[in-house]
């Protein structure tokens, strides 16, 4: 039963990345992929991860892809028969390249996997109450034995949001700061 | 669960093959974005089965926290990515008025305008 849910999940993760690639309109792309994550977190959750399988809802689900459609409808490219949305390109070298790059890929890691020769699992392993990843485990080790790099995110995530500030908003500080001269180079770059 | 590592990899390993074929294929820049995130969760998918595998192998009660640190880590690391991925799309379009790949072309022949 819990295999079978697996395969499921599996499945709707498959097909969902799929449609990620293949759907016309980028608001169904940010859709498909928010249901490839959720059918990820099922595998998290039924390989005794509950912790991940929660972030990853909580962060990529709740967080990440609501500034992808968040960015999607700010740009206003929700619209697929506007000119900017873009559908898988027709005929052309790059599509081929691109498909043919992909099942090279596909080849090696599943030529890997196939000659990875693992271990076999013992039958009838339970899993540990807490899960495969206890919380209180976790933490202690993240705060201990990965002090370094959870101080180094803190300093990436304070990085990236000063970053994401200036690029975001360099346009309008320069307004506030030369309005004629912007107007004459935006005049210029228009024309 | 009783399903075997291998098909965890395999798993993983298609959704990364999906999102390298999508990353060549679109040309939109927010659909390639995604498919860097597809990427980054199928390389999660591979630490969990990894983990996971460790710790079955090890017995009962046993943890493996390397995996979980690690998929944690990454994730922050696709959050900051998106980020930035998505600061730089809404300059882009500020300067070109388009997300679309092939206008991008700049840095191609050292015609810079």
């Amino acid at each position: 039963m819990v295999d079978l849910i697996f395969y499921a999940a599996a499945t709707l993760s498959v097909l969902a990345a799929l449609g990620v690639v293949l759907a016309r309109n980028p608001v169904h792309s940010v859709l498909w992929l928010l249901a490839s994550f959720v059918g990820i977190a099922t595998t998290y959750l039924l390989s005794g991860f509950q912790f991940l399988a929660a972030i990853q809802v909580l962060v990529y689900g709740g967080a990440i892809m609501v500034l992808f459609l968040f960015v999607v409808m700010l740009l206003n490219l929700g619209d697929p028969d506007a000119e900017h949305d873009a559908p898988v390109m027709q005929g052309g070298l790059t599509p081929r390249l691109g498909i043919g790059i992909g099942c090279i890929v596909a080849a090696l890691t599943l030529l890997t996997v196939a000659n990875a020769n693992l271990a076999q699992l013992p039958e009838g392993v339970v899993l540990p109450i807490g899960g495969l990843d206890p919380l209180k485990q976790m933490a202690l080790a993240m705060f201990t034995q990965w002090t370094l790099a959870f101080e180094g995110a803190s300093v990436l995530l304070l990085a990236t949001a000063v970053g994401v500030l200036v690029l975001a908003k360099r346009e309008r500080a320069s307004v506030a700061v030369s309005p004629p001269q912007t107007l004459t180079a935006a005049k210029e770059e228009a024309a | 669960m009783s399903v075997p590592t291998e098909h965890l990899l395999i798993l993983s390993a298609i959704l990364f093959s999906i999102g390298v074929a999508g990353f060549f294929i679109r040309r939109n820049l927010i659909v390639v974005l995604m498919c860097i995130e597809l990427m980054l969760n199928a390389a999660n998918l591979a630490f969990v089965a990894g983990s996971r595998h460790n710790a079955f192998l090890a017995g009962q009660d046993q943890t493996d926290l390397e995996g979980p640190i690690m998929v944690t880590f990454v994730i922050v690391v696709a959050a900051v990515e998106a980020a930035v991925g998505l600061a730089l799309v809404i300059a882009l379009y500020r300067r070109k008025q388009s997300v679309d790949l092939r206008e991008l072309t700049e840095l191609e022949d050292g015609s810079h305008a």
